[in-house]
């Protein structure tokens, strides 16, 4: 369960380049300050069980949203409420130590998400099958392909047992046969009582499987419902 | 600061895999790898003992010990805080995707070093030892070895508190790190390492006949720490530089209640500066 209270969330941009205290001495006169809205009271609630996929253009907040549930940010306004652990999956290879091989990412990834090592190590035969990496796991994961590293995230964030999965248009990097098996994870994850919350610009799959579409536009939700209706209106907004 | 501390202890088996893959990249598997890692003191100490005991006439016996029982300590407060300076800042890729406390970069800098330094004591003794099998008629072991964990708790709590502020600044100010590093260089001049702070009383005593200077000296809590863990380590022995002979000087309990109260008061706002900077890390500019 996720509940979200008019959230609103500020960037502030420099202009000055890189962060040293060369550039706070050479720049203290001509500092430029850009302040970036990108979330305008956002306000959510989110069932425990229930598959929702949001959609809206670059820069709509959407990642930013994902980013704030998954306490990258502090909001800088409204609240979050989460009733669960979440395993969130943001951009591909995200949290992996390139030198690191995969197994050894698997064990470094599954104890941030909140497994001992020892319930890691249970779980390690199954996330290696899952991910059909047999070949490539002792190797270090700066080799991978983007496909593979899709792979291994994915098949972490889903063998975690967290209740609430976040997943940001990762999948569309894996082939045919991978996407369908990830769909099929995802199914099982949600008959399970899981809770999932996907950013996705492959709209047929938005149709396919969320039970509600949230359109995002300048940082507020412009329509929230049925996936069908919301998708045609978006469809025709663009 | 109970709940960050609470939510750090949630994440402690994190703590423990980085401090376990830091290790083991140093060490690269092997215990060749841990002796690898143990030339940069055992050099230094072989060159000072030399340059020492020829050219500035220090004729203090077993002088190599007591260069040792000082510079380890300094060694490890030096890359304690150099590590830990870095630790958020390369890690900021990570930081940006998924959510840990992320005081736990720094402070697995800090624990695998101190872990390092640790192995490096336990060789210390063996050199002591050895020593020991050579001349048998004088022991380098005392009881106050005992008293070994006031110093390592003092010592780790300071390297804590200054890496955790200093990570913190880093991520904002990428240059503090060589600001740092020229401090640490300084502080190695200021500390009783290639001296003794025997030799620092007898000269506070010849310039102004009193031992404020001597004091002034020792509110650096890293000399005091290094006075401690050479009186703790090896046992006393009078600083002979010739023509002079000065008598060993007992601890000094006072400059190490200044030294802890300094110590424990860094680690407080190193680690409050830490939370309230930590959230703004990934939105620095």
């Amino acid at each position: 369960m996720i509940e979200i209270r008019d959230l609103h969330k500020e960037f502030r941009l420099s202009h000055s380049g890189a962060a040293s205290m060369k550039t706070a001495l050479l720049w203290w006169r001509r500092r430029s300050i850009e302040h970036l809205k990108v979330l305008n009271g956002v306000t959510l609630t989110i069932p425990a069980g229930q598959c929702v996929a949001l959609v809206g253009r670059n820069g709509a907040g959407k990642s930013t949203l994902l980013s704030i549930l998954s306490r990258i940010y502090k909001p800088t306004s409204g609240t979050v409420e989460v009733q669960g652990r979440i395993a969130p999956l943001l951009e591909l290879g995200a949290g992996f130590h390139p030198d690191l091989t995969g197994l050894e990412n698997i064990e470094f990834n599954g104890v941030i998400l909140g497994l001992t090592r020892a319930e890691v190590r249970e779980r390690i035969q199954e996330i290696v099958a899952f991910s059909e990496l047999e070949h490539h796991i002792d190797s270090p994961v700066r080799t991978y392909s983007s496909g593979m590293q899709a792979r291994l995230g994915f098949a972490i964030a889903t063998h975690v047992d967290a209740e609430i999965l976040i997943v940001d248009e990762v999948l569309a990097v894996g082939d045919f046969a991978f996407e369908q098996k990830c769909y099929a994870r995802i199914e099982e994850f949600r008959r399970g009582g899981g809770t999932i919350l996907f950013v996705s610009h492959q709209l047929d799959s938005v149709a396919k499987i969320a039970d509600r579409c949230v359109w995002l536009q300048n940082g507020q939700i412009a329509m929230d419902g049925d996936p069908a209706e919301v998708i045609s209106a978006y469809h025709s907004s663009a | 600061m109970i709940s960050d501390l609470r939510e750090l202890w949630r994440f402690r088996e994190l703590l423990l895999t980085l401090v376990e893959r830091d290790l083991r990249i140093r060490y690269k598997g092997s215990m060749f790898g841990f002796f690898w890692s143990l030339l940069n003191p055992l050099m230094t100490v072989v060159v000072m003992t030399v340059i020492f005991k020829f050219v500035m006439r220090n004729d203090t016996p077993n002088f190599s010990a007591y260069i040792l029982s000082a510079y380890l300590p300094y060694l490890f407060f030096q890359m304690a805080v150099l590590d830990s300076a870095q630790s958020v800042l390369v890690a900021l890729p990570i930081i940006k995707k998924v959510y840990f406390p992320r005081e736990v970069l720094p402070l697995a800098a800090i624990c695998s070093n101190f872990i390092h330094f640790l192995l490096a004591l336990g060789v210390f003794f063996l050199f002591l030892f050895a020593v020991y099998l050579a001349d048998p008629r004088v022991s380098p072991f005392s009881w106050n070895m005992l008293l070994l964990p006031i110093p390592l708790a003092l010592n780790l709590a300071l390297a804590a508190g200054l890496g955790l502020l200093v990570s913190a600044l880093n991520t904002f100010y990428e240059d503090i790190k060589y600001v740092v590093a020229v401090g640490l260089q300084l502080l190695f001049f200021v500390t009783p390492i290639m001296y003794f702070s025997e030799q620092v009383f007898a000269a506070s005593q010849a310039h102004s006949g009193s031992s404020w200077l001597y004091w002034l000296y020792h509110l650096n809590p890293v000399a005091t720490l290094c006075m401690m863990y050479r009186k703790v380590l090896v046992a006393p022995q009078d600083v002979i530089v010739s023509p002079d002979r000065l008598p060993w000087l007992p601890i000094d309990w006072g400059l190490v209640g200044i030294t802890a109260v300094v110590s424990v008061f860094t680690l407080w706002y190193g680690y409050r500066t830490f939370n309230r900077m930590k959230w703004r890390f990934v939105e620095r500019p």
